[in-house]
């Protein structure tokens, strides 16, 4: 089935040339599977269900659905939460067990707007982890240990996620309901010859100035696509905020092969 | 013959499970256990205090001296430090040798060490025994370092007037997963609670980050390079200080390290000095031995001469004939010894790529450890990083105990009501870790230089037709080659449903949480599916014990490439 596809003489060229990214997080989105299987690791999660993961469906579920039936107490205090999100309790400060409700956005406080991550989020991040860092609570009692363990993990996937705008991009748009659907590329063998040109570029690039340039290149078209997809996104045009996502993806993977080579 | 100092624990006894039983705040002491140095530092809430032994030093040898069948650490004998060196009873440098197989060329080098250090090269731990009248007494380095590890308590509960338990201890870069459980273990036989291990480099950037943020720079953020140098380990961390708020936050960006230093340096230069010596250096006998001993205490005093002199005139009868008489200049010392200092200089280029900061966007540059006393290595350290001059604020042989004490006090979770020590380390893995697939081949799945907690995950597949189990051989490290990293363990997934090769999708998540644990988890998928068809396996790591040296090649041998993974090929 999804293996035929593989063969295409033009996508098995591609596999050849492989030498790409072999970070997982954020996985390219690869050729193999017209099955479920998103490049996407979160919506991989639900197999593993370790302390800290999400459940991106739990998240967009309620925020569909508005609110939540009761506003938080503190587990310990009992105290009511005042803020959103709620994470630490203001009156005793004990770290608040993971809200899979509350998404990344609102973990920092922002509009879910695709461009409303400005630079402060990386101090924000920072002051989470000022409250929430396993390191600061090892006196405490075992069940904060987790919570905090757990808390601060999901600030990091919540940074890493939002401050970089390819992650962003599908975040986003997953909570919107939308998921990659990766046989949309294989339609799209413009852009598939172009990447194979450009990588070919990238191999045979003589020297580190030759790489920069190339780089510079591809992060001008990330920063295109990019703005397209904000557009996109804005205007609740999903179809065109994916296919943004595809060059994105695409100019982020060469991205990266010269960061490996440089 | 006299009872053990130690406390023989179970294996199980360093796990983490047992670690986490306390919970209330106990005072918490940093240690530096140095391969030849070691220092002990508690955090009084203002400033740190380096604990001294009862001859009121604050550096101690880490020596233990075998007699009568009764070992016992350095602190309490140090005027027969010498010689007990000399007659073989004195083991020492076991930071170099722990969890270190012995075909591992650093355990090969330490056969010069006066006392007996025995390979057979076939991936088991060396056989190490000191002299002790006639006969040699083996031990291993957890023995020794558990020795050692209960008098520095003993001290510090001496000092401080009250029980200690837990420690905070600073560790090479480039150890292994395994050699930290080895480290853990040491711990557990000396009645230790251990809160955090931390690499060497990043306490000392913690507590550059306190110092910042005392003296409210003004700049916005502050990036630092760390350089630590001992006797067995050189270390690099570049590390980011937020100055806008929060403050005190050290976000280590890189990490990098290996196993040199002055060992390597003492080593060389005996070499130098004594053409010829190879004899000498490998054998064992009781001559032998105190001659190693003479050569080894006159060429460190030469060398730590050189740091402060231009030459120096060695003078010393080896006996046997052997003698030693020759002026050696700083030059010569550094010809001797050109390839460590150039693989010093590649380790820190290595950080700064790793961690994409330019030389010239550096805002200090820290030299710590009992190298930094040598001129070369400030001078290339300089070099590198372009600077003209190195960050001062520390002392270089206190720096990391006192990062240590810091972040122990900080852990203790002790009140701290005008946050004067308000500071926080941002960890990432120092190795990658990954498992072996496409052929023989290391696959790194979550790379080095990743915030911890992480998890990762890939997508790997059968290599044959209807094959029907996989292994998945884990090993953490950054070598291109496959043996050149360490295996921390391997387990096998049963029951894959009869499928033409490339169909199977075996799903590999590593997962690393805040106390630094490894967990290795493998599922198998259908196409077509979301269910695995087997239950997951999780494996917690590492699996290996002793002898995991040869663990790899009788892997090979029993199944050669039949149960192979391959990672999936993705555009």
């Amino acid at each position: 089935m999804s293996k035929k596809k593989l063969l295409t003489p033009l996508s098995s060229l591609l596999l050849l040339r492989r030498t790409l990214t072999s970070t997982p997080h954020f996985s390219i989105p690869h050729f193999q599977s017209r099955t479920n299987f998103s490049p996407n690791i979160e919506k991989l999660r639900p197999l593993f269900p370790l302390p800290g993961f999400d459940f991106p469906g739990k998240s967009f579920i309620s925020s569909q659905f508005g609110n939540k039936p009761n506003s938080p107490h503190c587990w310990n205090c009992s105290a009511a939460a005042q803020t959103t999100p709620f994470l630490l309790c203001p009156s005793c400060r004990c770290i608040q067990p993971v809200d899979h409700s509350v998404d990344y956005f609102q973990i920092f406080g922002l509009e879910r707007k695709y461009d409303s991550v400005e630079e402060h989020l990386e101090g924000k991040y920072k002051d989470w982890q000022k409250k929430l860092h396993p390191d600061l609570v090892h006196s405490k009692s075992e069940k904060e240990r987790e919570y905090a363990a757990e808390q601060s993990a999901r600030v990091i996937d919540a940074y890493r996620t939002l401050s970089k705008p390819l992650a962003r991009a599908i975040y986003i748009l997953k909570l919107e309901g939308v998921d990659i659907d990766e046989e949309e590329t294989l339609s799209d063998l413009d852009l598939l010859s172009e990447i194979m040109e450009v990588r070919e570029a990238v191999e045979e690039a003589p020297n580190s100035q030759a790489l920069n340039l190339i780089q510079s290149l591809m992060q001008e078209k990330l920063k295109q696509w990019s703005n397209s997809f904000a557009e996109a996104f804005e205007s609740r045009n999903f179809e065109e905020a994916v296919k943004a996502i595809w060059q994105m993806t695409y100019y982020e993977s060469v991205n990266e092969e010269i960061v490996k080579r440089q | 013959m006299a009872e053990a100092a130690y406390t023989v624990a179970s294996d199980s006894e360093t796990s983490r499970e047992e670690k986490s039983s306390c919970t209330f705040p106990e005072t918490t002491i940093g240690i530096d256990i140095g391969t030849s140095q070691c220092r002990v530092a508690i955090w009084n809430g203002s400033q740190v205090e380096i604990l001294k032994n009862s001859r009121n030093q604050k550096m101690m040898s880490s020596y233990v001296t075998f007699k009568d069948g009764t070992p016992s650490g350095e602190l309490s004998n140090q005027l027969s430090a010498d010689h007990d060196m000399l007659s073989g009873a004195a083991i020492f440098n076991m930071k170099r040798l722990i969890g270190r197989v012995d075909t591992d060329p650093v355990v090969h080098s330490s056969k010069s060490l006066p006392f007996l250090v025995q390979t057979l090269d076939i991936g088991v731990r060396p056989f190490i025994a000191a002299l002790v009248g006639n006969f040699w007494r083996s031990t291993t380095p957890e023995e020794v370092l558990a020795i050692f590890l209960v008098e520095l308590r003993e001290m510090a509960e001496i000092q401080l007037k009250r029980p200690i338990k837990n420690v905070v201890l600073t560790l090479p870069v480039s150890f292994s997963r395994f050699q930290l459980t080895r480290i853990e273990r040491a711990c557990a036989m000396a009645g230790l609670h251990i809160l955090k291990l931390m690499p060497e480099p990043t306490a000392v950037a913690l507590l550059y980050t306190l110092y910042a943020k005392q003296s409210g720079f003004q700049s916005t953020d502050r990036n630092v390079l760390i350089f630590n140098m001992g006797a067995g380990y050189c270390d690099v961390a570049v590390s980011v200080t937020a100055e806008e708020a929060p403050r005190g936050i050290s976000e280590i960006i890189a990490l990098t390290g290996s196993a040199i230093g002055g060992e390597d340096l003492l080593q060389n230069m005996m070499r130098h000095l004594l053409p010829n010596a190879e004899n000498l250096l490998t054998s064992h006998g009781v001559d032998e031995i105190k001659s190693k001993g003479l050569l080894r205490v006159a060429t460190q005093n030469a060398i730590h001469s050189l740091s402060s002199q231009n030459s120096v005139q060695i003078d010393v009868d080896l006996g046997n004939g052997m003698k030693i008489c020759k002026v050696v200049d700083r030059e010569e010392f550094e010809e001797v010894n050109r390839a460590v200092f150039d693989e010093c200089a590649s380790l820190i280029i290595q950080c700064l790529h790793d961690a994409k900061v330019k030389p010239e966007d550096l805002n200090d540059v820290v030299l710590v450890g009992g190298c930094s006393y040598i001129p070369k290595i400030k001078n290339l350290v300089m070099n590198v990083c372009k600077k003209e001059e190195l960050y001062e604020g520390m002392n270089p042989l206190e720096a990391a105990v006192s990062g240590a004490a810091l972040q122990g006090y900080v852990a203790s979770g002790v009140h701290d009501p005008f946050e004067s020590v308000d500071v926080l380390s941002i960890q990432v893995t120092p190795l990658s870790v990954g498992i072996r697939a496409d052929g023989n081949n290391f696959v790194p799945i979550i790379p080095r230089n990743t915030t911890i907690p992480a998890q990762r995950e890939m997508l790997f597949t059968t290599s044959h037709d209807n094959q029907a189990e996989a292994l998945v051989i884990v090993y953490e490290g950054d070598g291109e080659k496959l043996e050149e990293n360490h295996l921390l363990g391997y387990f096998k997934i049963e029951g894959l449903p009869p499928a033409p090769k490339g169909v199977p999708q075996v799903r590999v998540m590593m997962d690393i949480d805040a106390s630094n644990v490894l967990r290795v988890l493998a599922a198998v998928l259908m196409p077509g599916s979301h269910v695995p068809i087997n239950p997951v396996l999780d494996v917690r790591m590492p699996t290996v014990d002793d002898g995991h040296g040869w663990c790899a090649e009788a892997l090979h041998r029993a199944y050669g490439a039949t149960q192979d993974l391959v990672s999936v090929k993705r555009i």
